[in-house]
């Protein structure tokens, strides 16, 4: 990469008429890196790029300074309003992304016919042409012999104009094996929302205006989204507004939201559904819900009441989620009493069996104060409206193969509200039900590392007859690749982008290369424009009128919302408006009301031919599945992801790495956190070598003392425990995916992430 | 002229470090390695530590980001015996001149906060090194970058080389510039400006909120200040 870098450098000093300062470089000894040639003294060039991050979904613009053609510094853009021009650390994580030693720098071709965690590829570099060349002409015989379903692909995170076009060609070539990894992260919550209102979406709050914060299982200013977002507002929530707003967290393990919360009530796993229902009873029983909303926009509170007073006093909830009944009967009054309030909904509660309902429980709490599209309350995300593409072009093969049924068995009555399955299309590969997959692409995915029970992909993926990958970097996932094609990273390439439901008003940001392309890569729409180029048709026509090559495409999608040069400039465009109380458009339910005994669940289910109880259509509580008994393993494996764990699930960058644990001040690496009462008991000490053992399988780690964890939970942090690839990233701490057992939201088909029970004993 | 103080507000504060890593990035700080953190010789000139108290369920824990206190009575220029950390004139910013440093690091030892860092190695290169050249020539002793040395003691700057490019230029510090851990703060709970000027922003909140600086006691009269929650 660095023979790329001089001379990138040397044409930029030639065009700004300075090449003679290329005779000022200066050589010095690295230590554990080859030489490197190093730019000049001195700036030359200078100049700020607008573009936008993508190490998570939060997506946030950016401005990247770009001195002497080299990117130096990454910092807000003060036009997005969605965190207000601040970033998050992660953005200035950007820089070693795209500088990253360890990067693919062109495609290549799998000679190894082996395949496994661990086992070298062996790949040798390739073509271009030859790789699409292969590409297409698998393609096109999958096609042919009338199996495009049998195509899967597998989506990690991506800018929004990648996703448009992926989900584009998957509809064109004819797969409903659209994979993404929502189904890991979000899927429960998205549900829990459809249920009650219809939109599966995750929900908007307007932080600005609010009072009161009753955070379930939402870690909020570590890595809930939009985080940028969050940590800004946090700033305004504590000490910009005359009044101070309240923050209860709902959580076994004490994580950074919740020690800078006002309150935390260290809750038994997986019970926060029986809280939610325990503060429901307070509100109902006690009247101190909003009469007037909840008469004219909501339905089914008797039923709802019911089933609150029969089940969830406070006194009998109490023992179930280890919080005292005087707690539940104080918290109740305080979100009542505090207008406006938001209780807020996090993967910690809703990554369980029974999540989607849990969802639905807290969500209900906002219904009842009267929270609903309110300032201060939860709002409703609005998208920007990109320029529409041409209508598809299908032809009848496209159209059978989008007949079949997924993969992943979503939409299906065993997963009645699932978009995406995600750890489930592990299984249905292996077990090639309910038809085999001939050819899969990844795009930046690595469900390898992310998914439960990650031992499943490593033989599904070994499984897969041709895998391709296209991300900038190897990953676990990639390692399974018969043909790797690399992507460019985040800063040298184009797309569009706006961030997940957070803000309310729409906004959308540039993605514009801030410097030339590092090495011999393609963009993600280049990719697919070249193959649905070669492959012709039907496929060909649907990617015809939207631009030739990613930079006329971004153009064409984003000309209607502001000129290009404004775009160049600002790399953002924004529409603050925001309309509150639209409760005429906003309810998608089939009373047209909010719901608090769920019509779409029963409508979903009724088309599914699946029969239900009653139950089944109202919030409740379940005691969650766990894997693993009690007595041979009395402990509860929680994870988290900490602020600077990349979502590309590639953790080579050292600067995250080393203050990744900032609650432990350590980093390369993560712990097995435990309570200081357990650990005693297992005569464990601070930093000892344990073993964290569960059915599936154990682990070993350095334990870590910490006061903020439930005395009945041990949790690690996510993000380490790479195998693949990465000096500063393979062989560095654990991944507790290896050992976590395969469950779902039975609604959404979310992953669990919680309900797997473990030992720990000293190595 | 001015006297640069900081101010941090402990509530707004959630331990993110985007100061830490906003200020490797401006200063060229380079990264660690998992030895280096198990023998403790990470370069920092900005980190965040996490000081907890009480037990569970009922614990309270603190983020506490640490730049160099700049101390009026800074211990680190006392004990110096090369004179290569000293207040520069006129701000008063503590300033460490490479050229002198001899590398014995009583300056390290005196330091009652912890902040300053010997450079055990020579610094990889890296593309996204900033190749700026020093605010001036005549100071370039005190300034580590494009080419570090190893065997002297580092520190944080205050940024000074941004205070000096925006005086320079006739913009105002504190508003329109700020040290890159300022800047970078995404919950704004960190301030910048004049501690002698009662129009400032730190002024204003140190008037308005209650305040405390670390280890009073060491009568070092820190120049950076938290607001507790």
């Amino acid at each position: 990469m660095f023979s790329i870098n001089r001379r990138t450098f040397i044409k930029l000093s030639a065009l700004t008429g300075a090449a003679a300062l290329a005779t000022r470089f200066t050589r010095r000894p690295a230590l554990a890196e080859p030489l490197i040639e190093r730019p000049p003294e001195g700036v030359i060039t200078d100049k700020y790029v607008a573009t936008s991050c993508l190490n998570c979904a939060t997506r946030c613009a950016t401005r990247v300074r770009v001195t002497n053609g080299m990117a130096v510094k990454i910092a807000g853009n003060p036009l997005s309003q969605v965190s207000e021009g601040e970033n998050c650390p992660r953005a200035h994580i950007g820089l070693q992304v795209l500088y990253d030693p360890d990067r693919l720098e062109g495609p290549m071709k799998r000679t190894n016919t082996a395949k496994g965690k661990g086992i070298d590829p062996k790949w040798t570099p390739i073509s271009w042409g030859q790789a699409l060349t292969e590409i297409t002409d698998r393609l096109q015989a999958l096609r042919a012999g009338g199996n495009p379903h049998k195509l899967v692909l597998f989506q990690g995170l991506n800018t929004i104009s990648d996703e448009d076009v992926i989900r584009r060609f998957a509809a064109a070539y004819g797969t409903p094996n659209l994979i993404s990894a929502e189904g890991l992260e979000n899927e429960a919550d998205m549900a829990s929302e459809w249920l009650a209102d219809g939109n599966f979406t995750q929900s908007a709050y307007d932080l600005a205006n609010t009072n009161y914060i009753l955070a379930f299982g939402a870690n909020i200013v570590e890595s809930q989204k939009p985080l940028a977002r969050n940590l800004r507002m946090w700033g305004k929530m504590r000490r910009e507004r005359p009044n101070r707003v309240k923050v209860v967290v709902v959580d076994p393990r004490y994580s950074i939201t919740a020690a800078k919360a006002d309150q935390w009530l260290p809750i038994n796993p997986g019970t926060d559904a029986a809280l939610a229902m325990a503060i429901a009873y307070v509100i109902i029983t006690e009247k101190l819900y909003d009469a007037d909303f909840v008469e004219k926009y909501t339905t089914g509170l008797d039923a709802y009441r019911q089933v609150v007073i029969e089940s969830y006093r406070p006194e009998k909830v109490a023992p179930i989620t280890g919080i005292s009944a005087e707690t539940i009967y104080k918290i109740a009054r305080e979100f009542a009493a505090t207008k406006p309030a938001i209780a807020w909904r996090g993967r910690g509660a809703t990554g369980w069996p029974n999540g989607a309902y849990t969802g639905y429980a807290i969500f209900c709490l906002n219904a009842l104060v009267g929270s609903i599209d309110v300032p201060g309350g939860v709002t409703y995300q609005i998208n920007p409206e990109y320029k529409a593409m041409p209508a598809l072009a299908e032809d009848d093969t496209a159209k059978k193969g989008k007949s079949q049924q997924r993969l992943d068995l979503g939409h299906t009555a065993d997963f009645p509200a699932a978009e995406t399955v995600t750890n489930q299309a592990a299984d249905s590969i292996i077990a090639g039900r309910p038809y085999p997959a001939e050819i899969a692409i990844g795009f930046n995915s690595n469900f390898n590392m992310t998914a439960p029970a990650t031992a499943r992909w490593e033989e599904a993926m070994k499984k897969l007859p041709f895998y391709v990958h296209i991300a900038p970097s190897v990953s676990e996932m990639a390692e399974y690749a018969d043909i790797v094609m690399p992507s460019p990273t985040f800063l040298e390439e184009w797309g569009y982008d706006h961030s997940p439901p957070g803000s309310g008003f729409a906004e959308v940001k540039l993605k514009q290369p801030a410097v030339a392309k590092l090495h011999d890569t393609m963009g993600i729409i280049d990719i697919i424009f070249e193959l649905a180029g070669r492959l012709g048709g039907s496929i060909t026509q649907s990617f015809a009128g939207m631009g030739r090559t990613a930079e006329e495409f971004v153009r064409f999608r984003t000309e209607n919302l502001m000129n290009w040069q404004k775009w160049l400039d600002d790399g953002v465009w924004v529409n603050k408006s925001y309309k509150y109380y639209k409760y005429d458009s906003i309810f998608k339910t089939p009373s047209r009301k909010f719901e608090f005994r769920s019509g779409n669940l029963e409508a979903r289910l009724k088309e599914l031919g699946k029969s239900a109880d009653e139950q089944a259509y109202l919030p409740h509580y379940e005691k969650a599945d766990f894997f693993g008994d009690e007595k041979q393993y009395p402990l509860v494996l929680t994870t988290y992801h900490p602020v600077l764990k990349i979502e590309s699930d590639v953790q080579n960058y050292p600067w995250a790495q080393e203050i990744y644990l900032a609650m432990h001040a350590r980093g390369w690496g993560n712990f097995v956190e435990i309570n200081k009462e357990t650990a005693h008991e297992l005569h464990i000490k601070d930093l000892d070598e344990v073993w964290v053992e569960s059915p599936f399988g154990k682990l070993r780690a350095k334990a870590r003392i910490f006061a903020g964890v439930h005395p009945h939970v041990v949790s690690i942090a996510m993000g380490q425990g790479h195998t693949a690839a990465g000096r500063w990233a393979k062989g560095i701490g654990i991944n507790p995916n290896e050992i976590t057992g395969v469950a779902y939201d039975r609604t959404s088909g979310q992953s669990a992430f919680y309900n797997t029970r473990v030992r720990v004993y000293r190595a | 002229m001015a006297r640069w103080g900081m101010v941090i507000d402990l509530d707004k504060c959630i331990g993110c470090q985007a100061c830490s890593l906003a200020c490797k990035a401006e200063n060229d700080v380079p990264h660690g390695s998992p030895e280096e953190q198990a023998k403790r010789r990470e370069p920092y000139w900005h980190r965040v530590i996490a000081a907890a108290e009480g037990e569970y369920p009922t614990q309270r824990w603190e983020f506490i980001p640490m730049p160099c206190m700049q101390c009026d009575q800074a211990p680190c220029t006392t004990v110096c015996p090369a004179k290569a950390t000293y207040h520069r004139e006129p701000d008063h910013i503590v300033v460490q001149d490479y050229r002198k440093c001899i590398g014995c690091r009583y300056c390290i030892v005196a330091c009652p906060y912890g902040v300053r860092h010997f450079n055990f190695k020579d610094q990889e290169a890296k593309p996204y090194h900033h190749p700026d050249l020093p605010p001036t020539l005549a100071v370039r002793g005190m300034w580590p970058y494009p080419t570090r040395v190893r065997g002297v003691v580092e520190k944080c700057t205050f940024c000074f080389h941004r205070i000096d490019q925006a005086l320079r230029e006739g913009k105002e510090v504190g508003t329109d510039v700020v040290p890159a851990c300022v800047e970078a703060c995404p919950t704004r709970a960190r301030a910048f400006g004049d501690l002698d000027d009662p129009e400032s922003e730190v002024s204003q909140l140190l008037a308005t909120r209650t305040w405390f600086r670390l280890r009073e006691e060491m009568h070092t009269e820190p120049k950076v200040f938290y607001l507790p929650r």
